[in-house]
């Protein structure tokens, strides 16, 4: 018998059982819809964002009227509408909230994952393996997207594949030579933070006098050079003066620059000193200290040197205004050096007056969809282009490239979301073998398929989060690191843990780091030598609310790359040694994952906030292996579908979920 | 009309653009416009048609029709999510025209509770595009010749349990662009010194080429003889979904169409409340439709009778998002359309684009 299309058993086991859907934005909404409509009765949604304009494209289940109130509870009171006789709980929060334990994770047959971030990702993959729950996995990004599902011992786990890290780029890229937009947005960003938001050492905007490139050249001959060629120049003695005098400031700043960033005065400091003055300002950025830039002249031998703006040269420019497409949106116009130069000046001031309103101490963070902060840097991107012979770019391509923004539709998310539901049919059915990886296409693959379901790989026996014993190696200069960044960049970013414990194992069982408030917090500005951690020694960490315990291996190493803290081992797939076969110590680690026999010294996991889909493989089994472009947001790459030499895998899908955090990280 | 009708002074306003932010990052602003500048007749407002609905009202086209004469039953709107409870009885379109208007306040959205069948020629050319759901085949066949001949862009959709399709007729020209990567040319900016005036490429710069697709009408396309040795070659690689849906040609004594045979023969789809009989029915028809062809009957396994009643809801999702976004991209004249056909079956998650035609 049917009750729809379900047979009965179905029908009942889907009427009866209780499932977490966790995220409610654009997959969540057309995934609620579709688990009500399915005959879903037991429904709990968790998500702590809340409505913006810009998600009424595709996230039905709001309206206007909606915009600012929390998504988790609006979606809830919209699917009531149409289905009152579901039972559905509502959390306007964070699932990484200590509340939602193993625990809560066992009152349920499945979890759906509808994120948009790696950090929840990784930490909603953790708490179902150690609840031992199946969980649905899902992503789109444009035209594209991907569904999977996740069971203990029996498949990939999120964290099995290393996932490609987002670009980053050195610090001298953005502080000194940038050759791409994006190298001038990211500076832009930075900036705002050192003007007005939390100053951040990694996010220094100023000229790097550290670098390699330029290293031998010393300031002094430069000086000199610069005093040659200006006098060459024959210029009005006054202006003369006034450049000489903004070299050998800028020489003075870059000396003391020299050495250690010690002395010199803060951006934010500086700028305070003038009253935000935004002509200052403007000459200070994109005058003086390009007219440094230009002393480290072994920069500029193969690349067009930079040319420096004078805020009162710009005054005397016309005004000129290239739209982009006819008469397009205010967005999307490309306003000209003078339009950037106003837009710079109005901006300081409007984001000025709203610090001053916060208060004393007060800071800024910087919001994509906050007027000023994203004119401010639309305007200090466009103005750093213009310096370094680069077009400029719309306030709309800006946007686009310091939020991050994925571009997102509702015919993608519907398509998704259907597919999670018919994971989740054979899940309940008991059919976990006829569970697929599918994939969303923009076009036919070479064997027509627009919807490419691919079987499901086994578990990594190397992973480093459900392997039996997960173990990693870690190099770093122990004489460097701090107490404090193998807690946040090792351990909480780079390894997903929300409150790790560490202990040494060095037989008498340091604490390191304790997840209690404060109760190892004298250890944090100390480095790891301090606690006769060496070359060799090895910590237990433990994170109680994932119930996930790892083995890191430290590995001392004095010459890591510049702007390089530490460097995972076998981090990148071409470098992973192979998995060793030495026999496994037994003792009992708490991640419960018995099944696998080897333990890790590997992992390969970078966190990095730009995930790329990779769209490719079939289900049938194929040699060829076939190259996908893929394109988000207008930009293509081509990805590689890699073969792997792994057991009996003959091909490799990078599992990539695309996100949609606002960060753009940049190495420094 | 597309192509008739000047659609290019249509002005987003700065609230569009705010609403429409992450589309229009995707397709573009020139898309946006076009398809702000679109009407579109939707016939059926079941689950399918729901989910198309839903698409094109949230994309921001200028105008929708929803069009069906048939009432509200519990079976109808099982996947159906613009119908409040408790309107059994009432007309489908009308009954979905409240919650289809919440979607997108700046659409145009209206209900037409007329049959479909007792329209003239002339409404079917109001229209940019027409999309038919749940319509018997001949229908389908005598709304693509009207609209074809007028450049209206034709599409067609059903979903039967856990099986789907759509098709396409954009006619025998479809213009459309393409965003390709501009080439970026070898390195030349070191010869030249560093004080070259040329301002740097954008590695991420991209152009818009413009491409043209040919369709053919849907009588074409169902008039395949699985008979002529080149079909038979084919016939590995065609989807079993071909068959099993509608996909044949209603006069031709070769017609392989299982469902939408039933349609045409009992006036109805399968209904779950009367699976026994029906499925009897369903399996003599498919042995009938195979036979006629000189076709295994194999090609449909027995068990598609279980999976092949009512309308799934994640299966109208799949298939009206494909369905919805095809239609977008007709409208929009942006990117490649897929041709003609698109088969989703949802035991197995696949889903093929495959084109046939006579020719």
């Amino acid at each position: 018998m049917l009750v729809g299309s379900l047979r009965k058993e179905l029908a009942d086991s889907v009427s009866s059982c209780r499932v977490l859907v966790v995220g409610a934005g654009g997959i969540g909404c057309e995934l609620l819809k579709n688990l009500v409509l399915t005959g879903f009765k037991n429904i709990e949604v968790i998500d702590l964002d809340t409505i913006d304009v810009s998600n009424l494209n595709r996230q039905f289940l709001f309206q206007k009227k909606h915009v600012g109130k929390s998504k988790a509870q609006v979606a809830k009171e919209s699917v009531l509408q149409f289905c009152p006789e579901a039972n559905i709980t509502a959390y306007h929060d964070s699932i990484m909230n200590p509340d939602y334990n193993v625990e809560f994770f066992k009152n349920f047959m499945l979890v759906m994952n509808a994120l948009d971030n790696r950090a929840a990702r990784n930490h909603v993959n953790r708490m179902c393996l150690a609840a031992n729950i199946p969980l649905i996995e899902s992503g789109t990004a444009g035209y594209l997207g991907q569904v999977t599902v996740i069971k203990k011992g029996l498949t990939e786990c999120y964290e099995c594949q290393p996932k490609p890290t987002q670009k980053t780029f050195p610090g001298c890229t953005i502080r000194n030579t940038p050759s791409e937009p994006i190298h001038c947005i990211v500076w832009a960003k930075y900036l705002y933070n050192q003007l007005f938001g939390e100053e951040d050492a990694d996010q220094e905007v100023s000229p790097d006098t550290a670098d390699p490139e330029a290293s031998c050249e010393s300031i002094i001959c430069s000086v000199c050079r610069w005093l040659f060629y200006l006098c060459s120049q024959s210029m009005g003695s006054n202006d003369f003066d006034k450049r000489l005098r903004a070299i050998l400031t800028a020489a003075r700043a870059g000396a003391s620059n020299q050495d250690g960033d010690i002395k010199r005065v803060s951006t934010k400091d500086w700028a305070r000193s003038t009253g935000y003055d935004p002509v200052k300002i403007f000459n200070k950025l994109f005058k003086d200290d390009i007219m440094y830039l230009l002393t480290m002249d072994k920069l500029w031998k193969k690349r067009k040197a930079p040319q420096p703006l004078d805020w009162a040269v710009v005054q005397e420019m016309a005004y000129i205004q290239e739209e982009v497409s006819g008469q397009g949106l205010r967005d999307q116009q490309v306003l000209g050096v003078k339009g950037y130069a106003q837009l710079f000046c109005n901006s300081v001031e409007t984001l000025r007056s709203q610090l001053a309103e916060k208060g004393e101490g007060a800071q800024l963070v910087w919001d994509k969809d906050d007027p000023p902060a994203m004119d401010f840097v639309t305007a200090a991107a466009n103005l750093r282009m213009h310096v370094f012979s680069m077009n400029m770019k719309s306030r709309f391509d800006v946007k686009s490239m310091a939020g991050n923004i994925i571009p997102a539709i509702a015919t993608t998310n519907a398509v998704i979301a259907g597919l999670i539901v018919l994971e989740a049919l054979k899940i309940l059915s008991g059919d976990l073998e006829q569970c697929r990886t599918v994939f969303l296409n923009k076009q036919p693959n070479p064997r027509k398929k627009l919807l490419v379901p691919c079987a499901l790989d086994p578990p990594n026996t190397n992973c480093y989060v459900c392997a039996s014993k997960p173990e990693v190696t870690v190099k770093l200069n122990v004489h460097k690191t701090l107490v404090q960044s193998l807690q946040d960049k090792i351990l909480k970013e780079k390894f997903g843990m929300v409150a790790p414990d560490v202990q040494i194992e060095d037989g008498k069982g340091t604490i390191l780091i304790s997840s209690e408030e404060g109760e190892t917090d004298a250890n944090n500005s100390k480095c790891l030598s301090e606690f006769g951690i060496r070359n060799g020694s090895r910590l237990q960490v433990d994170d109680f609310l994932q119930d996930y315990t790892l083995l890191v291996n430290l590995l001392h190493c004095e010459d890591l790359e510049k702007d390089v803290e530490f460097e995972v081992v076998g981090d990148a797939p071409d470098k992973a040694p192979p998995a060793p076969n030495v026999p496994e110590e037994d003792k009992n680690i708490a991640n419960g994952n018995q099944d696998s026999a080897l333990p890790s010294t590997s992992s390969k996991v970078p966190i990095e906030k730009d995930d790329v889909l990779i769209v490719d493989s079939d289900e049938e089994p194929s040699s060829s292996t076939m190259e996908a472009a893929v394109e988000m947001g207008g930009v293509k790459r081509k990805l590689e579908d890699v073969e792997t030499g792994g057991a009996g895998s003959k091909r490799k899908r990078l599992f990539e979920l695309p996100i949609n955090d606002d960060d753009i990280i940049a190495l420094d | 009309m597309l192509d008739t009708v000047e659609k290019e002074d249509t002005v987003i306003s700065e609230e569009e653009a705010a609403q429409y932010d992450r589309q229009i990052r995707l397709w573009g602003l020139d898309a946006q416009k076009r398809l702000r500048g679109s009407h579109v007749l939707l016939v059926g407002l079941r689950g399918l048609g729901a989910e198309v609905a839903k698409n094109l009202i949230l994309a921001g086209v200028k105008g929708l029709t929803l069009l069906d004469h048939e009432e509200v039953t519990e079976e109808s709107c099982r996947a159906q999510f613009l119908i409040p409870v408790g309107s059994e009885g009432q007309n489908r379109a009308q009954a979905s025209l409240e919650r289809a208007q919440y979607l997108n306040p700046m659409v145009d959205v209206k209900a037409d509770t007329e049959p479909v069948e007792s329209k003239p020629d002339e409404f079917f050319l109001q229209f940019d595009a027409v999309c038919l759901t749940g319509c018997p085949r001949d229908l389908m066949i005598r709304i693509d010749q009207i609209c074809s001949q007028k450049n209206v862009k034709v599409f067609c959709g059903d979903v039967f349990g856990y099986h789907g399709y759509m098709f396409s007729n954009l006619g025998p020209e479809h213009h459309y662009v393409e965003e390709k990567l501009k080439a970026v040319k070898p390195s030349e900016g070191t010869s030249d010194g560093p004080d070259t005036k040329k301002p740097k490429v954008d590695p991420s710069e991209t152009t818009m080429v413009k491409k043209t697709a040919s369709f053919c009408s849907l009588k074409e396309a169902l008039e395949i003889d699985w008979t002529s040795e080149k079909a038979k070659a084919s016939l590995k690689r065609t989807p079993a979904d071909y068959f099993l849906l509608q996909v044949a040609p209603l006069p031709s004594p070769f017609a392989p169409s299982v469902l939408l045979k039933f349609r045409t023969d009992k006036g109805r789809d399968p209904q779950p409340s009367s699976f026994a009989d029906d499925s009897t029915i369903l399996r003599q028809i498919r042995d009938d439709v195979l036979e006629a062809q000189g076709l295994a009957s194999d090609l449909i396994p027995d068990e598609f009778v279980s999976y092949c009643f009512s309308e799934m809801a994640p299966v109208c999702a799949v298939v009206g998002g494909v369905l919805g976004q095809e239609i977008v991209k007709a409208l929009s004249q942006r990117d490649a359309p897929h041709r003609n056909f698109f088969f989703f079956d949802g035991l197995k998650g696949s889903g093929v684009v495959d084109y046939f035609a006579t020719k």
